[in-house]
């Protein structure tokens, strides 16, 4: 039951391929904090003159700069931002009664959830990758920071970098999607999504260390799965020294969001798709009342 | 009241062979706030369609019409009543009720950022269907849909008869046994529905087909459809073909127009052989009756005997606007008079006409 699902998958890459304006949305903001926030927000230079750059790296988790930890950070934050756009197509497709055609027919529901949380999913790992190969360019240009990675980096490490990309990015696609199949308007889905913003952004590691929060800030900003993916993608690229748990530990955090947000995405989805408003409760009851 | 056969016509084999099923349905939409009144779409509604036949569901909007064709296509669960489907039930085996039709919306439902050959393609890929018998059978639909130069064009660059007859290939690519079309000519110039016409019979006559179409123009329903059931205010208020709609309301309608302030002729009318009901309207006269040209000698010579000059008289044979008028006991109206459809759910419990005690 495969090809349905490449189906809807086909549709949503050539509506995708054909609306460039994800150019844009996608590319900009990662690479405005790239060039102006991540250059000028140089931790590094608030330190006395003449501290060893070992005390900055600490505070830093193993970053050789302030440079290389944020962008790291940055790639975390541009999927997720990427994600937040998942729940938008389900939206129109419903206004524009589409999804009631392919409700229609005998794909399974299922299928068409999963088939948007494969491509969206797919999608927002763009972005990520956008950010990762700009900043490793920005190390050879002079004068500007860029990130530099320790030596030691294995194709392990890598594999390791992309498994956290990649369940963060199902993790939020599955979440933000869910929304946009419970929503009927497109502004009630982005007052939610603005709502949601700011404190899933704010309350990671992504953009500062913890150890310079406050201990309350620290207990949230470690559970955030933001947080448990850069914690891994930074251990790939620059070593596990100063982690009180393992890649192993934060991974299996992160999995228990994305298992968390694809269960909940499955039942909104599912409810939404039934497409039948004598199925809700109230409407039974009252179709009852009536009928007697 | 049903008027003339409710049932199907029978099958070469001489046994009943009914593809849609329908039994005492009931659709009740929840009110869309606390305090607003529940709309009853659809209000225990029964028949049957025959295998091969083109069976249209008359009525105006706001009728129960889309409702009536959701239930049946499984995208509406209703709140009473059964339906069947090829024998299976379709709140009970939905996925196989799927499979078995092909459906086409009133609106267009296409995708505007893909070509008409991708959108019929990816359609055919949701049944399953994928290779070179699926580009072949698209590139058939869209040369019979007369759509074979724009095929390869974005649908947002397509025309609103374009759209209409893409929605109709898009609904057959699967080359499905049973369809189901909601208003398929919604829109459509007389040209197009003329054509679309012809390839509905064309459908039903080589691949015998079952059609089960909504509409509201009633030259649509006498013209095309084999059998009609007429719904009003989500009641079917009567089922047969349309000759047996017309003749069951009983024969013609004579004008008989007379000249200004002549004496009155209803006396003389109305004990006539075949006369049903006389109404007088100023200085004309409708007569119901049975034998509209026989009526006319004798009624002409009557007049003249009672020294009133007659100015006029056409028969009209029935038309199904009459046959609704008489059964619903309001004039049908067509679109424009009516209110614009709300689909949503803004208007509180209220129909399109009002349907309230
Ligand atoms: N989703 C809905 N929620 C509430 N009321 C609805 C809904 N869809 C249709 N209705 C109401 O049900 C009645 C029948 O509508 P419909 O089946 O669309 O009629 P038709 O297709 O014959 O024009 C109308 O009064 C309409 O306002
Ligand atoms: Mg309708």
């Amino acid at each position: 039951m495969m090809l349905p699902m490449a189906s809807l998958i086909r549709r949503e890459y050539l509506r995708w391929i054909r609306a460039p304006t994800w150019v844009i949305s996608g590319l900009m903001s990662p690479i405005l904090y790239l060039l102006l926030f991540g250059q000028a927000f140089n931790l590094g230079k608030l330190l006395p003159p003449g501290t060893p750059a070992s005390a900055l790296s600490q505070v830093l988790s193993g970053a050789p700069n302030y440079f290389s930890y944020f962008a790291v950070g940055m790639v975390a934050f541009a999927s997720v931002t990427a994600a937040m756009f998942s729940g938008t197509g389900i939206i129109f497709d419903k206004q524009l009664g589409i999804l009631q055609r392919i409700l229609s027919t005998p794909i399974s529901r299922r299928s068409v959830f999963l088939s948007s949380l494969v491509f969206r999913g797919m999608l927002t790992l763009i972005p990520a990758f956008l950010v990762v190969g700009f900043a490793l360019l920005l190390a050879d240009v002079p004068g500007v920071a860029g990130l530099t990675v320790s030596s030691g980096v294995t194709v392990l490490d890598s594999v390791q970098f992309l498994a956290a990309a990649l369940v963060l990015s199902v993790a939020f696609t599955a979440l933000f999607l869910s929304f946009g199949f419970a929503a009927q308007r497109i502004e009630s889905y982005f007052g939610v999504v603005t709502i949601l913003q700011l404190p899933i952004l704010l309350t990671s590691n992504a953009m500062y260390p913890t150890s310079i929060m406050p201990t309350w800030l620290q207990y949230l900003v470690g559970f955030n799965p933001i947080s448990l993916a850069v914690n891994i993608m930074r251990m790939s690229l620059f070593g596990t020294a100063g982690y009180p748990y393992s890649a192993g530990i934060y991974f299996a955090g992160l999995l228990a969001w994305a298992v968390l947000f694809v269960g909940l995405a499955l039942l909104l989805a599912s409810r939404a798709l039934r497409t039948n408003p004598a199925a809700s409760p109230t409407g039974s009851a009252l179709s009852q009342a009536i009928a007697e | 009241m049903t008027v003339g056969a409710g049932n199907p016509r029978t099958s070469a084999e001489g046994g009943h062979d009914v593809v849609i099923d329908v039994d005492n349905l009931r659709m009740i939409y929840p009110a869309p706030k606390p305090g607003a009144l529940p709309t009853v779409a659809v209000d225990g509604v029964s028949f049957q369609v025959g295998r091969g036949e083109i069976f249209g569901f008359l009525g105006p909007n706001g009728a129960g019409k889309t409702t009536t064709i959701s239930i049946l296509t499984t995208l509406l669960q209703p709140t009473a009543g059964h339906a069947r489907v090829e024998g299976i039930d379709v709140g009970t085996r939905p996925n196989d009720v799927r499979r078995k039709l092909g459906l086409v919306f009133q609106r267009s439902t296409a995708d505007e950022e893909l070509t008409g050959r991708e959108n019929m393609a990816i359609q055919a890929g949701l049944y399953g269907h994928s290779g070179t018998s699926v580009d072949r059978r698209v590139t058939e639909l869209l040369v019979q849909m007369d759509l074979g130069s724009v095929g390869d064009r974005l649908v947002k660059t397509y025309s609103g008869g374009m759209r209409r007859r893409l929605e109709l290939a898009v609904g057959m690519v699967h080359d499905p046994k049973l369809l189901f079309l909601d208003e398929p000519t919604l829109g459509l110039d007389p040209q197009g529905r003329a054509g679309f016409w012809r390839y509905i019979r064309t459908l039903r006559g080589s691949e015998g087909v079952t059609v089960f179409m909504t509409t509201h123009y009633l030259d649509e329903a006498d013209q095309l459809c084999d059998r009609i059931a007429v719904i009003d205010r989500g009641k079917i208020v009567a089922t047969g073909t349309p000759k047996e709609l017309k003749d069951g309301i009983g024969g013609d309608t004579l004008e008989v127009a007379v000249a200004p302030g002549a004496a009155d002729l209803s006396p003389l009318l109305t004990p006539m052989p075949g006369v049903k009901a006389v109404s007088r309207r100023e200085d004309s006269y409708r007569v119901k009756c049975t034998n509209g040209e026989q009526l006319i000698p004798k009624v002409v010579l009557a007049a003249e005997q009672a020294g009133i000059s007659v100015r006029g008289v056409t028969v009209a044979k029935p038309t199904l606007d009459e046959v609704f008028l008489e059964l619903t006991g309001h004039a049908y109206r067509e679109e424009g008079e009516s209110p614009k459809e709300d689909r949503s759910g803004g208007n509180g419990g209220g129909s399109d006409q009002g349907r309230r005690p």
